[in-house]
């Protein structure tokens, strides 16, 4: 059976564990060649194997993409090993500490946050470019962002500013490249990510409040749910998509 | 008043009296180039992005610990539309809207409430045809003027709106 991406290469950068490991997983069920973009190999490398061992084709690059130079190796390597890049899929992301805005403690925050979702999705942008312009109406930019970067968030404000900044940058990005048929969405997830996993762990009360608050009743699953909506809009399918947040929460968040 | 007269008062002016709440208008400094994506650099991006991002947290710090309890903040419509070769404009703007709406989250309690108000990217950017149309509609006002809504959100009357975004372009965005 032939799969929707055959003979695509994407790079999913955060695709050492969560929402990247879910996406590059099923980018490469579809028959991708993905790039698990970690910036630990120890935790990128399992991951590429594991997805060979399961017929697919997927190699770890160790990337930080907080640096330029980190993103231009991964994209130069990608395209040397394979020929094209027609799919940047930007997840990495670290920082989302709960703080107040009238406190000090914000600029040591915002560093992090601004790095790796803002100059990250910059990066990532920047240097695949010219291989999303070859690759033409197959080229695609996904920017994994947050229901809180629509929302806002009493928790964890400055998560909320960068994440709506990239939904920011793929609504302009949307309009600058359409006319080479790229096209450039957001993923907003709710998705059992290590992080909330671990954060279940803490605090039991925090998974039922938000299964109580979610119509379909349950957290999503980072392959099946996350990775699906990838999947589409990296496919052929989401052709005629672009510029959109697909809010994937279970329907937790219906202001859009 | 545009975008650009709002930019040639004080970027933060607070007044306060017997009958009015202390109050803030910030209208964020954005960089009005229109610039190709690919060309932009680290610096400018830097510029872009940084400067009117920590300028703004740092007005609203300083507006917090001041005892304003009316915070309104002004951007281009760019920040919901995104702009061809404003990128670099429509990600700050976006990003100091979404802070409007998690201060308003975490202040409300302080009686404190904040909301932006959005303009015509004209007062913004230097060549706004290039971002693209904002609506394929035209405007349905001929005029547009946001001071009077700038009153009334920095006054007592307003005290029940917060976290919003009201845009005052003419009724080009809906």
């Amino acid at each position: 059976m032939s799969g929707r991406l055959d003979g695509r290469v994407a790079i999913v950068t955060g695709a050492g564990q969560g929402v990247g490991e879910g996406i590059a997983r099923r980018l490469a069920a579809e028959g991708a060649h993905v790039v698990v973009a970690a910036r630990r190999a120890e935790t990128g490398e399992p991951v590429a194997a594991s997805i060979v061992a399961a017929g697919g084709s997927a190699v770890c690059i160790e990337t930080d993409v907080a640096e330029r130079a980190s993103v231009e190796v991964c994209v130069r390597d990608t395209v040397e090993c394979h020929g094209a890049l027609h799919v940047m899929v930007h997840n990495a992301f670290t920082g989302a500490i709960g703080h107040r805005l009238e406190d000090t403690v914000v600029e040591r925050h915002w560093e992090a946050m601004s790095r790796t979702a803002v100059w990250g999705s910059f990066y990532c942008a920047q240097a695949a470019y010219p291989h999303l312009v070859a690759a033409g109406a197959q080229g695609r930019l996904i920017l994994v962002t947050s229901p809180s970067g629509v929302e806002g968030s009493a928790n964890i404000p400055l998560y909320s500013s960068v994440k709506a900044a990239q939904r920011a940058m793929a609504k302009s990005l949307a309009r600058e490249w359409g006319h080479h048929g790229i096209t450039a969405n957001c993923i907003a997830p709710v998705a059992g990510s290590p992080a909330l996993v671990s954060a279940f762990e803490r605090n039991p009360a925090l998974r039922e409040a938000i299964e109580a608050r979610t119509p379909l009743g349950r957290v999503g699953h980072i392959t099946d749910d996350i990775g699906s909506v990838a999947l589409f809009l990296a496919s052929d399918d989401a052709g005629y998509v672009t510029g959109q947040t697909i809010v994937c929460d279970g329907g937790s968040f219906l202001g859009l | 008043m545009t975008g650009r007269e709002l930019a040639e008062v004080p970027f933060a002016c607070m007044r306060g009296d017997a009958t009015r709440p202390a109050w803030v208008v910030i209208r964020p400094e954005f960089d009005p180039c229109a610039r190709p994506f690919h060309t932009i650099t680290d610096e400018q991006w830097g510029v872009a992005w940084e400067t009117p991002m920590r300028d703004v947290i740092a007005q609203m710090q300083a507006a917090f610990h001041a005892g304003a309890r009316r915070i309104v903040i002004v951007v281009p419509t760019t920040a919901m539309s995104g702009g061809s070769r404003f990128a670099h404009v429509a990600a700050p703007a976006e990003g100091v809207r979404l802070l409007v709406k998690s201060a308003a989250r975490q202040w409300g309690h302080h009686g404190i409430t904040v909301n932006a108000v959005a303009l015509s990217p004209d007062g913004f950017l230097d060549e706004p045809d290039l971002a693209g149309p904002t609506s394929l509609a035209p405007a349905a006002l001929p005029t547009t003027d946001a001071s009077a809504l700038i009153e009334f959100l920095c006054s007592d009357a307003s005290g029940d709106v917060t976290g919003q975004t009201i845009v005052v372009d003419g009724g080009v965005w809906m």
